[in-house]
């Protein structure tokens, strides 16, 4: 499993991915700002009303399309130069190959959310915020960051069926309003897009209780398990499209 | 020949239909080890799909698939750990350079890291390391596709078309680089081509595939000799000389004024024109005919088209 997970990561050298992961959060973060310094006077509870702001972009639009973007690209690598052949003939299992995708997009997800939570924190202290840093935060990006897992493995799973690199990103804008939909609904918990939404605290600041919480944890787990299963079964199944 | 020794790669009855037809139809292929198997066939013959069931990557709507004696579907990845392959042109990863290529599938097959720089001086790339994939010439990623297949010096190496897109100059390289891993490295080599000159020049085995059926297999001085040489006699009154020759025996086929004969001896040509002068029957003519390679091909795949 290491090995794959280092043939992984040797791959992403060179790569652009890594702006990417660092410019959509930066982005959502500005709109974000822009948006509470203008309606201060709407917005009076400090550091929350300054998550409300930065967490309805990032955690609505461009985490979801980040997790979609990061998936496309691991398996572009494996699409190009018929690149598929060469991995599946190589003694390493499906399940392997599957888990260190989705180990690597959950390792570039994690660096995106600690960066973007080091902006958030900078925002704060730019915008001279009063009170202190709410440190619940830091839970919902984790909690946000679970919930990227199971979009990932649905992703990936969207990607290594698709040659197309923009098609499973269009899906994923597509799942993120479903998951609005259901967010709305109270239907959250069964949808991971929804998930997200619900772990990221961004349209409910109140929290979850342990409950809420248990539950978040156990469907998050089902999906990756679910997606995961798929992908994989699939992969051993089908025969390798690569022409 | 006989080999005692099972054969390294053995299919039964392989096939692969889509939406009905038949890609490839009960293969029966026998590689023995320490070959240089040539697996010939004009392009969309089966060639790659029967390369890609060996190592698993498609599988097969029939049939089996034995690589070192063993069943591929229950022992696959024990397999594949000693084999190395190269399909549908080379694989890599264009935004990595060469050196990084190797590295990647070194760490994928954990191996020692000083077969990278044994493959990289056998392909003759070690200069060009550093440069990334993409910017090599066609030639270059084909050594750097045959450099991973290599990379774990296996004893079995399937090679889809390993001389395709290359220059005069590098078929010449890469050819004789094959030539020489059965007999330096033990290693078992399967490659396909659409160009008969190319496994030729290479193969010690052939098997020729056409609209996806096993058409020939053996070594290549057995397809030589299967097919060796015709004897035609010409006489003005064939239709009689045929009558006189079946009543001793022989089966001459008739092709216009010929009388044509396989395999035949050089006492019964004499006997056989004396026997037509003897009846009055002037010869006038009589010929050898060598058949080419490239003859026995066309006859066996049926297709006088470019290949």
């Amino acid at each position: 499993m290491l090995r794959s997970i280092s043939a992984e990561w040797l791959k992403l050298r060179h790569s652009r991915i890594g702006l990417v992961l660092g410019i959509l959060p930066v982005i959502s973060l500005l709109i974000g700002c822009f948006n509470y310094y203008f309606n201060q006077t709407a917005l009076q509870n400090g550091w929350y009303s300054l998550w409300t702001q930065v967490s309805l972009f990032y955690g609505e639009f461009f985490l979801p399309i980040l997790i979609a973007i990061c998936c496309a690209f691991v398996c572009r690598l494996e699409h190009a130069n018929h690149n598929w052949n060469m991995i599946l003939a190589s003694p390493i299992s499906i399940t392997n190959l599957f888990v260190a995708k989705l180990f690597t997009v959950g390792m570039m997800i994690f660096a995106a959310q600690a960066f973007f939570m080091f902006m958030y924190w900078s925002a704060g202290q730019l915008l001279s915020i009063p009170g202190a840093f709410p440190i619940e935060t830091v839970l919902w990006s984790l909690r946000g960051w679970f919930a990227s897992l199971s979009i990932a493995a649905l992703q990936l799973g969207v990607s290594i069926r698709l040659k197309s690199f923009a098609t499973p990103i269009g899906i994923s804008l597509c799942a993120v309003f479903l998951g609005i939909g259901l967010y709305v609904l109270n239907l959250g918990l069964l949808f991971p897009y929804s998930l997200l939404t619900i772990g990221m605290g961004v349209l409910s600041q109140k929290g979850l209780n342990s409950m809420e919480n248990i539950l978040f944890l156990l469907m998050n787990s089902f999906f990756i398990l679910l997606f995961g299963t798929w992908s994989i079964s699939r992969l051993k199944k089908k025969d390798i499209a690569s022409s | 020949m006989k080999n005692m020794s099972p054969p390294i790669v053995e299919t039964q009855n392989l096939s692969k239909t889509y939406g009905g037809i038949h890609r490839v139809h009960n293969v029966n292929l026998a590689v023995q080890t320490g070959q240089i198997f040539g697996f010939l066939g004009p392009n969309g013959a089966g060639k790659t799909t029967t390369l890609k069931m060996l190592l698993g990557l498609i599988k097969p709507t029939e049939g089996k698939v034995k690589v070192f004696g063993k069943d591929l579907d229950r022992h696959r990845p024990n397999i594949l750990n000693n084999t190395g392959s190269l399909i549908e042109s080379p694989s890599y990863y264009g935004h990595l350079t060469g050196y990084e290529n190797l590295k990647v599938m070194q760490r994928l097959r954990s191996l020692p890291g000083k077969n990278i720089d044994k493959v990289l001086k056998i392909v003759r790339l070690e200069n060009h390391k550093h440069k990334k994939a993409d910017q090599y010439s066609l030639g270059m990623k084909q050594r750097l596709g045959i450099a991973m297949a290599l990379l774990a010096f296996p004893s079995l190496l399937i090679l889809d078309e390993p001389t395709n897109g290359l220059d005069p100059a590098g078929i010449g390289e890469i050819r004789e680089l094959i030539k020489s891993l059965p007999e330096q490295y033990g290693i078992t080599v399967v490659l396909s081509s659409h160009l008969l000159s190319e496994i030729e020049q290479i193969a010690t085995s052939v098997g020729i595939i056409n609209d996806g059926k096993l058409l020939f297999q053996g070594t290549m001085q057995s397809l030589q000799a299967a097919n060796k040489v015709t004897i035609r006699f010409k006489t003005p009154d064939p239709a009689r000389a045929e009558k006189i020759l079946q009543s001793q025996g022989y089966l001459p086929k008739v092709q216009g004024r010929q009388l044509l004969f396989t395999h035949l001896p050089d006492e019964e040509v004499s006997y056989i024109n004396r026997l037509l002068v003897e009846q009055g029957l002037p010869v006038t003519r009589i010929e050898e005919q060598k058949k080419s390679l490239e003859n026995i091909f066309l006859e066996l795949t049926g297709k006088e088209r470019s290949l």
